[in-house]
């Protein structure tokens, strides 16, 4: 078990450079982007940025990761358990750490928006963890069967696309009710129960399909 | 030593076939320790099970003896025995080869000897 | 400390690939698998070695199951022949890095015989996977297998594209290895007659079946090639285990497999002749009959 958290450690250390490198970009655009801002207000909106990239750069690495971290430990021996609960290590301590820097940044950067940030750290929390195991779920169908998981991100990104149609049509034909607007504001700070349950779901979703994939699971470099 | 191995013959009688030449020509000597079985491993690129094999054929032959801890040594006597053992095996080996060719051949006996008088080494 | 596999099956969908195989490695000996493309053997391997699930049948270690057993698979290093085309995850791998990840898993693993050996064969270690040639990424393959000091270690066509100094010098690698610690290898390989010396004992898998398991000086005993005039080969022959039968005007030539107590009637006019391993193992699973009129 040691040598299986030498291992993962060292891959979620090589997976956050890849993800802070994709949050600086990022913020380099978004300060291209917008104008003068004030660098309390600016700092408090990196957590975000960190959190998109971090959303992001799991669903790329958690393919490559199928591909060939997986049946690279099991051909060197490793048991289809430890890969399980080493990955799934692996992912958790990516949040964790991603989280701990968002704290970070909020407590050293204090304002309104990190203030906001920091209530509402929990609600993050579960949309980080229900992303994610959504992406590694999409990722290793992708990588198992080519073609559903191509079916199924193409559905994804057909339905994200209407759903940003619609919102942009709905704010330009007046913009999202007020009650609308301070209802998701509610949602950040007070942690619906159905969130939590949302990102516990789809966890154990995310463990369980891989598990079923694992077990019998045969090794090809 | 130092021969190829052929594929003619099973590996380890040639192995044992080798030591005692050696000792024959005079390279190993009555008392003096012979390869143990790793170094003609190494030697011959064989598995040490099969130049283990060999060299037991010779201790069962009396060639060869053991000394606890050391190693294989050549017994006193080694050459006597083993010139005894292949003038026995020389007849058989070689000359009923011989007479066989020679039938195949339809040269007779008396031509034969005659041949073998003639034929200088 | 025997590895031991029991009537294990192994189908895909409906087409069997291996085929009730049971056999014991026993602990301390170099072993060959030989066998055409195709037979079963890297499947056989990676059932072994837990890398694989079989379709029926067991597989232990000392006893224990080797499924998912950690302890079990700990003792065990299957070093796969690599094959790092750009459409495999390992690709983009460096060599290096490729080395580090074996040396977590395998506990025994040897880094000074890993420095060694990298200097040895010449390997530059930062280079990727992809970008290897054939023999280099042979000799990852024999650097992993070496180093990882593993009780019972398996290499899967370890001298593939190696030249023919590299796989002498492989050869000697690994008798050196075997000396010293009395590992047990396995080494399947395709280049027959230069390993058969090295082997102790053969198993020959031919489509998904185990046709034999034997001591290799034991079987070339009982291995003869007979020739002569058709009529007198027969005679000579009859009754005994005959393979690859070659026949050429009024002439043939004959494998001929004896049992114990067996033996080719050598009173007949017919030329008696060992067989190399090599020429055994076509014998047995190459083509049956060649006439030539």
């Amino acid at each position: 078990m040691k040598r299986s958290l030498r291992f993962w450690t060292r891959y979620t250390w090589e997976s956050l450079e890849v993800v802070l490198g994709a949050m600086a970009i990022l913020a380099v655009l978004s300060l291209l982007g917008a104008d003068r801002e004030q660098t309390a207000d600016f700092a408090a909106q990196l957590p975000y940025l960190l959190c998109a990239s971090a959303i992001f750069g799991m669903m790329m690495l958690n393919t490559g990761s199928q591909t060939l971290y997986v049946p690279l430990l099991l051909s060197m021996g490793e048991t289809r358990w430890n890969v399980l609960l080493g990955f799934h290590y692996y992912r958790v301590l990516v949040i964790a750490v991603t989280m701990g820097l968002c704290a970070l940044i909020w407590v050293l950067f204090p304002g309104e928006l990190s203030g906001l940030g920091l209530r509402s750290f929990p609600t993050i929390l579960c949309v980080l963890v229900a992303v994610s195991s959504l992406g590694s779920i999409l990722g290793t169908l992708f990588v198992r069967w080519r073609w559903l998981g191509t079916v199924i991100i193409v559905l994804l990104c057909g339905g994200a696309g209407g759903l940003i149609g619609i919102t942009s049509a709905a704010s330009l034909n007046g913009g999202f009710s007020a009650a609308a607007v301070v209802k998701l504001a509610g949602y950040l700070v007070k942690t619906p129960w159905w969130l939590v349950l949302i990102a516990l779901g789809t966890l154990a979703a995310d463990v369980l399909f891989q598990w079923v994939l694992l077990r019998r699971r045969e090794v090809k470099l | 030593m130092n021969e190829h191995l052929t594929e003619q013959k099973s590996i380890y009688l040639q192995i044992g076939e080798m030591i005692e030449t050696d000792i024959l020509r005079g390279i190993l000597l009555e008392e003096e320790q012979a390869p143990s079985t790793n170094e003609l491993a190494k030697l011959y690129t064989i598995n040490p099970a099969t130049a283990a094999k060999g060299i037991n054929l010779l201790v069962d032959r009396g060639i060869l003896y053991k000394r606890r801890g050391i190693g294989m040594f050549v017994a006193k006597g080694a050459r006597e025995k083993i010139l005894a053992h292949r003038r026995a095996e020389f007849a058989g080996k070689h000359i009923a080869p011989l007479l066989a060719e020679a039938k195949s051949l339809g040269i007779r006996r008396e031509e034969l000897l005659t041949m073998i008088g003639e034929t200088e080494l | 400390m025997s590895l031991t596999c029991q009537h294990i099956t192994k189908a895909y969908g409906g087409r069997e690939v291996l085929r009730d195989i049971s056999l014991t490695l026993e602990p301390g000996r170099i072993y060959g698998l030989i066998g055409r493309n195709g037979a079963g053997k890297t499947t056989l391997l990676s059932i072994l070695t837990a890398q694989n699930p079989a379709t029926g049948g067991t597989v232990s270690l000392d006893g224990q199951p080797v499924w998912e057993n950690r302890k079990s698979l700990e003792k065990l290093c299957f070093s796969r022949e690599l094959t790092a085309n750009a459409e495999s995850g390992l690709a983009a791998m460096k060599v290096k890095e490729y080395l580090r990840i074996a040396s977590i898993y395998y506990p025994g693993w040897d880094k000074e015989m890993e420095k060694r050996l990298v200097e040895l064969f010449q390997l530059n270690t930062k280079k990727k996977l992809a970008k290897l040639s054939k023999g280099m990424l042979s000799m990852v393959t024999i650097i992993v297998a070496m180093c990882s000091k593993a009780p019972y270690t398996i290499l899967d066509e370890p001298v593939a594209g190696l030249d023919v100094v590299a796989r002498e010098q492989f050869y000697k690698l690994l008798l050196e290895e075997y000396t010293e610690t009395g590992r047990t290898f396995v080494v399947s390989t395709h280049i027959i007659e230069e390993a058969s010396d090295i082997l102790e004992e053969v198993i020959v898998l031919h489509e998904g079946r185990l046709l034999l398991m034997e001591e290799t000086q034991s079987l070339l005993e009982r291995v003869r090639h007979v020739s002569g005039k058709a009529e007198e080969v027969d005679a000579a022959t009859a009754g005994l285990e005959l393979h690859h039968t070659e026949t050429v005007g009024r002439s043939k030539g004959v494998t001929v497999f004896l049992q114990p107590g067996q033996s080719v009637d050598e009173t007949r006019d017919v030329s008696v002749q060992p067989v190399s391993l090599q020429r055994a193992f076509v014998a047995l699973c190459g083509e049956e009959e060649r006439h030539e009129a």
